[in-house]
């Protein structure tokens, strides 16, 4: 596969979690669907994928840590 | 570059954590200034980002190749997207203001406009970064083997990108 269509498809992923985030509204699933975007932003857009493996889990490791801790939030909260 | 990356991904880590933590002390007024907010807005401003996001990175494929002026086309291409985000930026930041929902209206407000206007300023930046590449690109100022300095610039909207996935549930969504 060309890196260009590769591109496309990270894209066209990217725009279906953000339109299923909006559909899903205010469930915590929407934290799993933002890390997937995340994911692949680092890996598909950032290229990360192929590059240095400790910046890649640092890039990736920003996002889940974040995440879990906005769910752990949503979670204490009920 | 990674560096400074990592040093910006830190300081709106600090910033959402603040949103998040605060939101579970006021969870109601969250929830009810969060519904002032139009979550289409928002979407059309992801989309505008990501695809933003998707043209640079196309530009690098070119630059890679050699076509830089082809590269130049598509940089402009993804400041055009950009300025999309900005103009619906501008436009939900004046209909707030027009609605008396300043940054002192409440603890939701003055957060949302800190978050949301940082990563505002962070999109601005990155605009006059595209543009300096595009610039340079057309020039035929990047080329297979000294592409560093555009690799690094198109970095940086990537990561305006990745920190906007999470702040758009965050602000938006999520309550």
């Amino acid at each position: 596969m060309s890196s260009s269509i590769f591109l496309l498809l990270c894209w066209l992923a990217l725009a279906c979690l953000s339109l299923g985030s909006v559909l899903l509204g205010q469930s915590a699933l929407v934290l799993l669907l933002a890390l997937a975007k995340a994911w692949l932003i680092t890996d598909g857009f950032m290229e990360l994928r192929h590059g240095p493996q400790r910046w890649r889990w640092l890039m990736l490791s920003w996002a889940l840590v974040l995440a879990a801790l906005l769910g752990v939030g949503l979670y204490l909260r009920g | 570059m990674w560096l400074f990356i990592l040093a910006e991904l830190t300081v709106f880590a600090l910033l959402i954590l603040a949103f998040s933590v605060t939101q579970q002390l006021k969870p109601q007024l969250f929830g009810q200034s969060r519904q002032l907010l139009d979550t289409s807005t928002g979407l059309a401003m992801t989309l505008s980002l990501l695809s933003a996001g998707l043209l640079a990175a196309l530009a690098q494929v070119q630059v890679r190749q050699g076509q830089s002026r082809r590269a130049a086309w598509l940089l402009l291409a993804a400041m055009l997207v950009a300025c999309v985000y900005v103009g619906i930026k501008l436009g939900e930041y004046r209909h707030l203001l027009g609605a008396g929902l300043g940054i002192e209206h409440n603890t939701f407000f003055t957060l949302y406009w800190i978050l949301t206007g940082f990563h505002f300023l962070h999109v601005l930046l990155g605009l006059l970064i595209l543009a300096w590449l595009a610039l340079t690109a057309w020039r035929h100022g990047y080329g297979p083997e000294r592409c560093s300095g555009f690799e690094s610039g198109v970095l940086y909207w990537h990561m305006v990108d990745l920190v906007w996935v999470l702040l758009f549930p965050l602000v938006y969504l999520i309550g």
